[in-house]
C-alpha cells in the first residue's frame, strides 16, 4: 500500500466517521472526560478539596457560580470531587482493559489459528467464565479481598478477558482459511509473524469496537462496586461513592447524588455511543 | 429425536458449566486469607476449637479432597452454616430465593411485555420519531447505572410524589404466607387474597422498572433490527407483492421468526440483570437472595457468598438453557446448528 | 421504628450489642428490670433479700409469672437459664464469670431462687436484668448438639410481653402483644412493633411519609429529623443519656501506644464542630458521662481544641520530625462517622500524620477489636452502661481482663486501673467506691486512652400519639416497649 493510498485511506474513514452522528458525539464525550480528568489539579477550582478538607460552615450549599455543583456534607466542592473521580473510572478502565485485551487477544488468536485440543481448552474454559454473571463474581472477589481500587480492578479484570477471547477466536477462524493467510503459510512465515502480522491487523478495528464499548461497562461495574463501598476508600473522591453518601440527603440536597450519577451516565454514554458509531463505520455487525 | 440430541447435548454442557464454576468458586474461597475455621468460630474461640473444627472440614487434607468434598456438599444441597444468620445457608437462599424469582420474573415480563411492541413500533415506523425516540431510550437505559436508576425511582416516586412503596414485598402492616410457590402475587391469587396480590404488585412496581429498564431497551433495539432484518427477505417481499395487507404480513410472517433474536439477547442480559439484582434488592430492601448476598460480602461471611454465586450462576446457566430450548421450538434451524454458545 | 442495624440474635445467651437487646428486653423477662433513673424494679421476681455480707440474693418470683406457652415460671427455669448462660460464655456470661460460679444459683423451692457470689461484687445486683430467663423444657425438648442454640436463634422460649411474630433477618421484625402476658401492661399498650431495618436516610423519610413510620431510629441525620417534624405527625423527643461516644486509642499499636501521640490525637480533636454540627451531644470531661453525677470527678479538666498543644506534644513524642501513620476506623455507613473521620484527618494531616480511613461493618468491628494488631490506631465507639453502674463503664472498657471486645478497643494493660476498679468492686461504700472511681477517671486523664468526645442526647422521631420513651442506663431497655402506649384512640 502506497503512502498515498494509505492517506486517502484514512481520508476516508475520517468522512465516514464526521458523517455518523452518534461517533461524533460519543467521541467529543469521551475526549471531552478523558481531557477533564488529565487536567483535573488545573481546572477544578479547589483541587484540596479531594483529601481530607472539612468547611462545615459550607456544607450543603447548592450550586452555584463558585461550586459549580454544589458542595457536600462535609463542605468540599462536588464539581472538583467529580472530574477527580472521573480520573478513578478512567483509570479504572484503562487498567481492566489493559489486562484483559491483550490476555484475550493472545488466548482467542491461539485457539482460534491452532485449534485442536488448544482450542477445546481455552474455548472451554472462556465458556464457564462465560457463564458467571460479571458483577457478581466481581462482587465476590472483591467482598473476599479487602476493599481498594487494586482489588476491585482485579475481581473486574478477572473475568473480562473472557468476552475478547471469544471475538477474536471467532475471526480468527474466519482469516485462517483467508487466501492471504495459506499465502503466507506456503512461503513459510513462522507462526507469530502470520499471528501478529498478519491475522491480528486485521482484527484491529473489531478489537476497537468491542474496547470502546467495554470501556462503558467497566465504568458502571467499578461504580456498582464502590457505590455498594467495595471500591477506592474515602477521602479519596469516587463517583460510585459519592452517589452512595450524596443519596443519604435525597431530595433535599438532590445535587449531592443526582450529578455525580449524571458523571457517571455521561461517560458511559460517552464511550458506548462512541462504540456504536464505530460498529457502524467499520461495518463489524457482530461485535457487542 | 433429533430434538430430544439437542436437548440432551444442552443439558450435559450446562452440566460441565456449572462443575467449572464450582471449581472457581472454591478456588476463591480457599484463596482469601485468613482461616475459614477461625473466622467461623468468631474471636472467642479457642485453638483446641478450631482445630477441632478445621478437622471436620477437612482443612487440613489436600486440597483435592477438600475440592472433592466440596463438591459431595454441592451436589447434597449443603452449603455449610452462615456466620451471619447461624442457619444453613441452604435455607436461608431457599427462604430469600422466591422473592428474587418473583422480582425476575416480572422484570423479564416487563422488559419483554414493553420491548418487543417498541421495537416493532420502531421498526414499522423507521427513522420516524417512534423510531429515534426508541433508539434513544435503548442507548440510554445501556448506560444509566441500575443504583442510580434505583434512587432517582425511589426518592421521586416513593417520596416526593408518594405514590409508590419503597421497601420490601408487602406494607409491614400485612403479613402473609406465600407457601404455594413462594411468589406472593400468585400465592395470593391461589388464596383469594386480592388485597395482598394489589400491595404485592404496587411494591413490585419500582423495583422491576429499575432492574427492567436496561433488560427493555436492549430487546426493543433487537426486536427492531431483526424485524428490520426480516423485512428484507425475499418471502416478505413477495407477500407484499402478493398484496398480503400490512397487519397480517407484520405479525404473521415477520413477528415469528423476529422474535429469536430478542429471546437470545434476553438470555446475554440476565447475566447483567442478576448483577444489578444485588445493589436494586438493596436499596428497595426487597428480602431476596441477592440482598441476602450483599449482606454475605459486607459481613465476609464466606459460606454464604459462596452459596449465592454458584446459586446465582445455576440460575443464570438455567435461564439460558431454558431459551436455547424455547429458541429451538420457535425456530427448528437452531436445533441442527446446535448450541446457541 | 427504624433501626440501622440488623439483629445479630435473640439467644439470650448470646445477645451483646445495642440492637439485639433491642429485641431481647421485649421477647424475654428477667428477675429484675431497669428504670429510667436507674433504679431496680421487679419483673419475674417479686421482691429479693440481699445478706448481709451482700454475698447472697435470695429472689422469689411472682406467683402468677408464666411463659409464653402457658407453663409455670419457676425457680429452675432461672438455674437453667443462667448455667446455660456460663455454659455458652457469650454475650452477658462476662457480667456473671467470676462472680457465681456455676451450681452456686440454687433453687431453694418452686417460687425461691438464692445466688450465692463468691467473692463481694458491689455491682452485682445491677447486672441481674440482664440475665434474662429462658423456659428450661422447651429448650432442652430443641437442644440439638449446641445447647439450644440453633433453636433459639431463631425461636423465643421467654416469658416477655411480646412473641416473635416474624424476623426477616436483615430487613424487618415483627413482634406481637402476648395476650396472656402475665406482667401489667399500661392501658393502650402497643399490639405491635414492626422493626425495618434500614440505615438509608431517604428510605426513612419514605416510610414516614407513607404512613409505616411511627417512631424513628436515635441514628438518623438532623435533617432527617428536621423532614419527618416537618410533616406534621412528629415530634422530636431528646434526652440527655448515660452513653459515651469516644475515641479509642490503641495503647499497644504504634503510634498510638506513645503518650503524647495520644494527647496530641486528642488536642487535634474538634469537640464544638463534632457537637453541634456532626452529632448531638453534652460535653464530657472524663471517660464517664456527668450522669453518673455521684462519681464523675469534676476536678478534671477536659481536653481541648489546640493545634498548637497538639503539635508540641507531637514534638515531644518518640516519633517526632517524622511521618507518622495512622488508621482511624469507623463504622462503614455511619455518615456522621464518616464526617468525624474526614475533620480528624484534616487536623491531623496538618501534624504530618499520614492517616488511612478504615470503615468497617458494624460485624467486622467486633471481629477486629480482638487481637491488638487488627485494632485500628484511632476508633469511634458509642458505649452506654450494659448495667446501671459506674462499674460497667469501667470494668468493660479499661480493666485489663476484658481485653479484645469493642468496647475496649484501648488495649489498656494498666495493673493500677484493674487494681482501683477491683477495689472498687470489693466494697459496698459507695463513697469510698466513688472516691476510686474518681482516681480511675484521673489516671485515665493522664493517659489519654480514650478521647471523650460527648455523652450522647438521644433522639428519636415519634408519632405524637407515641407516649413511653424514657432513657434507661442500660443497654436498649428503654426500647421495652410494655412500657409504650398508643393516646389517639
Amino acid at each position: 500500500m502506497s503512502q498515498q493510498e494509505a492517506l486517502s485511506n484514512a481520508w476516508q474513514n475520517w468522512f465516514r466517521f464526521s458523517r455518523n452522528p452518534t461517533a461524533v458525539i460519543g467521541a467529543i464525550i469521551v475526549i471531552t472526560s478523558v481531557s477533564l480528568a488529565l487536567l483535573a489539579p488545573n481546572i477544578t477550582t479547589f483541587p484540596e478539596h479531594v483529601g481530607a478538607v472539612v468547611d462545615f460552615r459550607n456544607r450543603h450549599q447548592p450550586p452555584s457560580a463558585v461550586h459549580w455543583f454544589g458542595t457536600d456534607n462535609v463542605g468540599r466542592d462536588i464539581f472538583t470531587r467529580v472530574i477527580f473521580g472521573l480520573r478513578v473510572s478512567l483509570l479504572l478502565a484503562v487498567v481492566v482493559l489493559g489486562i484483559a485485551i491483550p490476555v484475550g487477544v493472545i488466548l482467542g488468536l491461539l485457539a482460534g489459528y491452532f485449534g485442536g485440543w488448544v482450542e477445546i481448552v481455552i474455548m472451554r474454559i472462556t465458556d464457564i467464565a462465560l457463564a458467571i454473571p460479571p458483577l457478581v463474581m466481581a462482587l465476590a472477589v472483591a467482598a473476599v479481598l479487602t476493599p481498594s481500587l487494586t482489588n476491585s480492578m482485579l475481581a473486574i479484570a478477572l473475568l473480562w478477558w473472557t468476552w475478547h477471547t471469544r471475538l477474536i477466536y471467532s475471526l480468527t477462524r474466519q482469516l485462517r482459511s483467508q487466501e492471504f493467510v495459506e499465502a503466507s503459510e506456503t512461503l513459510g512465515a513462522s507462526k507469530a509473524h502470520i499471528l501478529f502480522r498478519e491475522i491480528l491487523p486485521n482484527c484491529v478495528s473489531a478489537i476497537a469496537v468491542k474496547t470502546s464499548l467495554d470501556a462503558g461497562f467497566v465504568i458502571l461495574i467499578g461504580a456498582a462496586l464502590s457505590f455498594l463501598g467495595l471500591g477506592i476508600q474515602p477521602p479519596t473522591p469516587d463517583l460510585g461513592t459519592m452517589v452512595a453518601s450524596g443519596a443519604s440527603f435525597l431530595p433535599d440536597y438532590w445535587w449531592e447524588s443526582v450529578l455525580p450519577g449524571c458523571a457517571i451516565l455521561f461517560v458511559a454514554l460517552g464511550f458506548n455511543l462512541l462504540g456504536d458509531g464505530l460498529r457502524d463505520m467499520f461495518d463489524v455487525e457482530d461485535v457487542r | 429425536m433429533e430434538f430430544l440430541g439437542f436437548l440432551v447435548r444442552r443439558l450435559l454442557w450446562s452440566l460441565l458449566v456449572l462443575f467449572g464454576l464450582s471449581i472457581v468458586i472454591f478456588t476463591i474461597a480457599r484463596i482469601v486469607p485468613g482461616d475459614p475455621a477461625r473466622m467461623a468460630l468468631g474471636p472467642t474461640a479457642s485453638a483446641e476449637q478450631v482445630a477441632d473444627l478445621q478437622e471436620k472440614l477437612g482443612l487440613n487434607k489436600p486440597m483435592v479432597e477438600q475440592y472433592g468434598l466440596f463438591l459431595t456438599g454441592l451436589t447434597q444441597g449443603e452449603l455449610g452454616r452462615s456466620l451471619l444468620t447461624e442457619q444453613s445457608v441452604n435455607s436461608d437462599i431457599r427462604k430469600t430465593f422466591p422473592a428474587t424469582l418473583e422480582l425476575v420474573i416480572s422484570t423479564i415480563l416487563f422488559a419483554f411485555v414493553l420491548g418487543v411492541p417498541l421495537g416493532v413500533a420502531a421498526a414499522r415506523w423507521k427513522d420516524r420519531w417512534p423510531d429515534t425516540l426508541v433508539r434513544a431510550i435503548a442507548i440510554f437505559s445501556a448506560v444509566l447505572p441500575a443504583f442510580f436508576l434505583a434512587l432517582l425511582l425511589q426518592i421521586l416516586a416513593g417520596y416526593v410524589l408518594n405514590i409508590l412503596p419503597t421497601t420490601g414485598r408487602l406494607p409491614a402492616s400485612m403479613s402473609f404466607d406465600a407457601d404455594i410457590t413462594g411468589l406472593i402475587l400468585i400465592d395470593s391469587l391461589l388464596r383469594g387474597r386480592f388485597d395482598v396480590m394489589g400491595e404485592a404488585a404496587r411494591h413490585l412496581l419500582l423495583p422491576t422498572l429499575a432492574l427492567g429498564l436496561a433488560t427493555m431497551g436492549q430487546i426493543a433495539r433487537i426486536t427492531r433490527a431483526s424485524m428490520i432484518d426480516v423485512s428484507r427477505q425475499d418471502y416478505i417481499e413477495a407477500a407484499r407483492a402478493f398484496g398480503v395487507p400490512d397487519r397480517l404480513r407484520m405479525f404473521k410472517y415477520m413477528l415469528r421468526p423476529a422474535f429469536v433474536p430478542p429471546l437470545t439477547i434476553t438470555g446475554l442480559e440476565f447475566a447483567s440483570l442478576i448483577g444489578n439484582a444485588f445493589v436494586v434488592e438493596l436499596i428497595f430492601s426487597w428480602p431476596g437472595m441477592a440482598s441476602y448476598g450483599i449482606r454475605a460480602i459486607v459481613q465476609k461471611d464466606l459460606n454464604a457468598i459462596m452459596g449465592v454465586v454458584m446459586v446465582s450462576g445455576a440460575f443464570f446457566v438455567f435461564v439460558n438453557l431454558m431459551i436455547d430450548v424455547l429458541v429451538g421450538v420457535v425456530d427448528p434451524r437452531v436445533r441442527i446448528r446446535g448450541s446457541r454458545t | 421504628m427504624n433501626t440501622v442495624q440488623i439483629f445479630g440474635t435473640i439467644d439470650p445467651a448470646k445477645i451483646s450489642d445495642y440492637t439485639d437487646y433491642m429485641a431481647a428486653v421485649n421477647l424475654y423477662d428477667g428477675l429484675v428490670t431497669v428504670d429510667g433513673s436507674g433504679n431496680l424494679v421487679p419483673q419475674l421476681a417479686e421482691s429479693w433479700v440481699v445478706s448481709d455480707d451482700a454475698s447472697e440474693v435470695t429472689f422469689t418470683l411472682r406467683a402468677d409469672a408464666t411463659f409464653s406457652d402457658g407453663s409455670k415460671v419457676e425457680a429452675s427455669d432461672v438455674v437453667y437459664s443462667f448455667e446455660r448462660l456460663l455454659r455458652i460464655n457469650q454475650g452477658p456470661a462476662n457480667l456473671f464469670a467470676g462472680v457465681v460460679e456455676p451450681g452456686n444459683v440454687v433453687a431453694v423451692d418452686a417460687r425461691t431462687v438464692s445466688f450465692t457470689l463468691s467473692k463481694t461484687f458491689a455491682p452485682f445486683m445491677a447486672t441481674v436484668p440482664a440475665l434474662m430467663i429462658v423456659n428450661e423444657e422447651v429448650v432442652e425438648a430443641n437442644l440439638g448438639d449446641d445447647d439450644g442454640q440453633t433453636y433459639l436463634s431463631a425461636n423465643v422460649a421467654g416469658s416477655g410481653a411480646y412473641l416473635l411474630d416474624s424476623w426477616d433477618r436483615g430487613s424487618r421484625m415483627i413482634i406481637k402483644r402476648d395476650p396472656n402476658y402475665y406482667g401489667e401492661m399500661p392501658e393502650s399498650a402497643i399490639d405491635e412493633v414492626r422493626w425495618i431495618v434500614t440505615n438509608d436516610e431517604a428510605t426513612v423519610r419514605a416510610l414516614a411519609a407513607s404512613g409505616e413510620l411511627t417512631m424513628s431510629s436515635q441514628f438518623q441525620s438532623p435533617d432527617t429529623y428536621a423532614a419527618l417534624v416537618d410533616m406534621g405527625r412528629f415530634r422530636l423527643v431528646s434526652q440527655p443519656t448515660a452513653t459515651a461516644f469516644y475515641l479509642k486509642l490503641n495503647s499497644q499499636l504504634a503510634p498510638t501506644d506513645d503518650v503524647h501521640i495520644r494527647r496530641a490525637i486528642a488536642y487535634a480533636t474538634d469537640f464544638e464542630t463534632i457537637r453541634d454540627v456532626i452529632f448531638p451531644g453534652e460535653p464530657m470531661t472524663t471517660v464517664l458521662p456527668e450522669a453518673f453525677a455521684d462519681f464523675h470527678a469534676g476536678d478534671v479538666e477536659g481536653p481541648s481544641y489546640n493545634l498548637e498543644m497538639a503539635a508540641a506534644e507531637v514534638a515531644q513524642s518518640a516519633y517526632a520530625g517524622q511521618q507518622i501513620p495512622l488508621t482511624l476506623g469507623y463504622v462503614a455507613g455511619a455518615l456522621f462517622e464518616e464526617e468525624i473521620s474526614l475533620l480528624m484527618q484534616a487536623n491531623l494531616e496538618s501534624l504530618g500524620f499520614v492517616i488511612t480511613q478504615q470503615p468497617d461493618p458494624w460485624n467486622r468491628v467486633t471481629e477486629i477489636a480482638s487481637q491488638v494488631e487488627t485494632t485500628p490506631n484511632v476508633n469511634q465507639i458509642f458505649f452506654g452502661p450494659t448495667y446501671p453502674s459506674p462499674d460497667s463503664m469501667f470494668f468493660t472498657q479499661y480493666h485489663s481482663d476484658a481485653a479484645g471486645t469493642w468496647a475496649s478497643m484501648e488495649w489498656l494493660q494498666d495493673p493500677e486501673v484493674d487494681a482501683l476498679i477491683d477495689a472498687a468492686r470489693a466494697t459496698g461504700d459507695v463513697a469510698e467506691q466513688a472516691e476510686l472511681y474518681k482516681q480511675v477517671q484521673r489516671n485515665l486523664a493522664e493517659q489519654m486512652v480514650s478521647v471523650p468526645l460527648l455523652a450522647q442526647t438521644v433522639q428519636h422521631a415519634m408519632d405524637n400519639c407515641l407516649e413511653g420513651f424514657n432513657a434507661v442506663p442500660m443497654q436498649s431497655f428503654d426500647y421495652d416497649f410494655a412500657r409504650y402506649s398508643w393516646t389517639c384512640m
